[in-house]
């Protein structure tokens, strides 16, 4: 069914932001007829490079072709122009507007609307690609699924010939996803091509006909979905097992229990049980979105565990998050460092002080050039720069702003230190120096790892536990290689839950 | 009271709220947009000037009437300035723009206080004045209480039935929707400023040709903050606007009889009735929070994208 030109080719698209390498040099064609599938960990660049395509930003480098013919997307009226639509993730759809109201926004036409006939031309689109929706309800009282509907529908009134759906079964129903998978299969066979976004590794296998892999910026992998043998092969393509670090991870001796998980449940998770000693780093690898934020926020202290089944420091949950003391107690080092363990417009002084504060106060009052002096030590011993604590957070760069952030807990003398994602959008040196940092904070705490990047968990874990679908699938030592081999099966929930997760 | 009495007090109801009628829904038009604009007070009294000194130095109300508007528009655009170009806040902005264009037109006003000016006059309708009891209500007044019968249903059928309407609502109400929807927000948020900044106009024009003829300092005497309030009662409704505005006006047309029966009561406390009534309207109207049509950006700037 293809032709000679593709739909899109996008060639040798680099995006950075500031000293963060978004997307590096990548080249992809969307046929048409096609689906392609973008496959990749959070942050891997999927949605920047999607929105390089929607208009929404430039590429620093590389051009974009429409059916062999270069163009630039400047706006998102030219990629709209161009045939380009995006269904986002959160939906861009007006609530108190109807159906009608919504696809028809920012149509050209005359003065006067004839809802009756608009209604009429709705409803037989949405027949023509097997949608059913009613072209007068206000958007806001449709569901997660019959809006998205919405966004598609406003896509091919406007003559979409490439759609893009980012995430789009996250919040649907496995009804409402099947019906999406329908609509998707009438599209192409009329001649659109699609791409797909998504971490669900089984949707991927099931509707795409090609499948691109991203890392850390990069296509590493492009295949066609009938010559992937099976989900676990894809994990496997997915996470990667290059070694692109040298860290030297020296065994500690294990001292006591700092967090203990006795058959955690809670509408996603399903019986975790782990204990974390002092002196290890236990890695948590999956998938995206198979139950680990929520294992996190639990044990963090921002979700309230059903029943008195975690212990930390050997307190219960309750009782320790009730007192806790600013030290020797638990970090937190979030995925999200602009948004949760910093505040942008905050200068660093005032950004250190969000959770030491407990340690420079006295009295009412706080002790700010104190703080001030301590702060300064820490900007020099972890090489922060710029090396201002007059700085705003917002002025950091990633790398730098994730060291603050580090120094500021590793201050805090924590014994329990809980890391998200710590290396996410850094570059390698950065990357390297956290690493580095990580590994020694575990002579005196125990450490929690959750990231996507494979290569990352083994080099630094004592311990791997793999998560799939709210379940802890396997807990093993990172030195037995059998199971090692195996992560990428288990990540994608083909193997059997052994028993040995309970430990 | 007797129905002879009650006739006049309705009728004069209807007239003490139509510049509050065209100040509702200038606001209206602007808030629909997205815009939330406080200056209503301010931009009145610049269009009750410019109306009262066009008309006096032309000897034309109509040509008045038009600078009034024009005159609210270019106060309004002051607000339009700040807030679409700069993204300045939306709150001092409207608050800045009352005291200047109060300020501003009681000075340029000075030298014309207790002056008149060539204004509009009652002008029974044919056939319709002669309908009993609501031919002396409502078709007994001069041109401009007519012109104001006719904006709301326009302007509902502007937001509901056309083009326009439908993407100065989206505006406000979701402006990054509009904006992946290819829709220029910021003209349209131009748009709601200066077109309710003319409604604006209009209504100040009222007070200075119609409801006298006259300029005196402070003639708004606050009826601008009553249409700010109003809007709200009318659940951003161009309709429900009337409803609320003639209450209003029949509020100020009471409090003014029973001053001039010469009751007991004080007079500053019969002055309070209309802003007590406005107190508690706004009070009964956030209870009705299901039905109302609040536009879901309203006082939300616009940031640029780069």
């Amino acid at each position: 069914m293809s032709t000679a030109e593709p739909l899109i080719r996008l060639s040798g698209i680099s995006k950075s932001f500031g000293s963060v390498c978004a997307n590096r040099d990548v080249s992809l064609d969307i046929e048409e007829g096609k689906i392609l599938a973008l496959l990749g960990e959070n942050g891997a660049g999927k949605s920047t490079l999607m929105s390089i395509l929607a208009g929404q930003l430039q590429p620093d480098a590389g051009s974009i072709f429409l059916r062999g013919e270069k163009v630039v997307l400047d706006s998102t009226e030219k990629a709209i122009a161009c045939g380009i639509g995006m269904v986002y993730q959160h939906f861009k759809l007006v609530r108190e507007l109807t159906v009608t109201e919504n696809i028809f926004l920012g149509t050209k036409g005359g003065f006067w609307l004839n809802w009756a006939k608009m209604q009429d031309e709705v409803t037989q689109l949405a027949e023509q690609y097997g949608m059913r929706i009613d072209p007068a309800a206000k958007v806001a009282d449709l569901s997660m699924g019959e809006r998205q509907q919405v966004e598609i529908l406003k896509l091919l009134y406007r003559q979409s010939t490439v759609l893009i759906f980012d995430e789009p079964t996250a919040v649907l129903t496995p009804r409402e996803a099947e019906n999406l998978f329908l609509t998707m299969k009438k599209m192409i066979s009329k001649g659109k091509g699609i791409v797909f976004i998504s971490h669900k590794l089984e949707e991927v296998m099931a509707i795409s006909d090609n499948i691109a892999i991203l890392r850390r910026g990069s296509v590493v992998d492009t295949v066609a979905t009938r010559d992937v043998a099976s989900t676990a092969e894809l994990a496997g393509r997915m996470v990667g097992r290059e070694v692109l670090l040298e860290v030297d991870r020296v065994p500690v001796e294990l001292r006591q229990v700092v967090l203990k998980v006795d058959n955690l449940n809670d509408e996603l998770l399903k019986n975790i049980n782990f204990e974390l000693r002092q002196g290890e780093i236990f890695g948590l690898v999956g998938v995206a979105g198979n139950g680990q934020k929520n294992l996190i926020e639990t044990v963090c202290g921002l979700r309230k565990p059903k029943t008195d089944c975690i212990k930390i420091l050997g307190a219960s949950w309750k009782k320790f998050f009730s007192k806790m003391r600013w030290d020797n107690a638990l970090s937190y080092i979030p995925e999200d460092r602009q948004g949760l363990a910093t505040c942008q417009g905050l200068d660093l002084v005032d950004n250190f002080l969000l959770t030491t504060r407990g340690g420079f106060t006295q009295g009412p009052w706080l002790l700010r050039e104190e703080a001030r002096n301590k702060a300064s030590h820490l900007v020099e011993e972890f090489d922060i720069r710029p090396p201002n604590l007059d700085a705003f957070a917002w002025q950091l760069s990633g790398g730098n702003l994730q060291k603050m952030v580090l120094a500021r807990e590793f201050y805090r003398r924590p014994r329990l230190i809980v890391a998200e994602q710590p290396t996410q959008g850094l570059d390698i040196a950065a990357a390297e120096d956290i690493w580095n940092l990580l590994l020694k904070a575990r002579e005196a705490a125990g450490i929690l790892l959750v990231t996507g990047d494979l290569s990352e968990a083994l080099a630094l874990s004592d311990r791997i536990g793999v998560m799939f679908n709210g379940r802890l699938v396997d807990c093993f030592s990172s030195d037995d290689e059998a199971k090692v081999a195996k992560i990428p099966q288990m990540m994608a929930g083909l193997v059997e839950e052994s028993s040995s997760s309970r430990r | 009271m007797t129905f002879e009495l009650l006739i006049p007090l309705l009728a004069a109801a209807v007239q003490s709220g139509t510049p509050i009628l065209y100040a509702t829904l200038g606001e209206i038009f602007t808030e629909k947009s997205g815009v939330l604009n406080l200056g209503v007070e301010g931009a009145m009294i610049v269009g009750a000037l410019a109306g009262f000194l066009v008309s006096k130095f032309t000897g034309s109300p109509v040509l008045g009437l038009l600078a009034a508007g024009l005159a609210g528009s270019l106060a309004t655009s002051i607000h339009g300035v700040v807030c679409l170009w700069f993204q300045g806040n939306q709150v001092v902005s409207g608050l800045a723009l009352t005291i200047l264009g109060a300020g501003l037109a009681n000075y340029l006003g000075t030298p014309y206080v207790g002056l008149s000016a060539p204004g509009f006059s009652p002008l029974a309708l044919p056939l319709l004045s002669e309908i009993p009891v609501l031919g002396q209500i409502f078709f007994n007044h001069d041109p401009l209480v007519y012109l104001s019968y006719c904006i709301p249903p326009v302007m509902w059928l502007f937001f509901a039935k056309t083009r326009f309407g439908l993407n100065l609502r989206a505006v406000g109400e979701h402006p990054a929707a509009a904006t992946a929807a290819g829709i220029n927000v910021v003209s349209y948020r131009w748009l709601g400023i200066l077109g309710g900044g003319f409604f604006m106009g209009l209504g100040g024009a009222y007070l200075s040709l119609a409801y006298t003829h006259l300029w005196t300092t402070n003639l708004t005497g606050g009826r601008g903050w009553i249409a700010v309030a109003l809007v709200i009662f009318a659940f951003w409704r161009p309709i429900r606007a009337v409803y609320g505005a003639y209450l209003f006006g029949g509020v100020m047309a009471l409090q003014l009889r029973l001053q001039a029966s010469g009751t007991q009561l004080p007079s500053s406390l019969l002055l309070m009735l209309p802003y007590i009534l406005t107190v508690f309207v706004l009070v009964l109207s956030s209870w009705k929070k299901g039905s109302s049509e609040e536009p879901a950006a309203l006082g939300v700037n616009i940031e640029p994208v780069d």
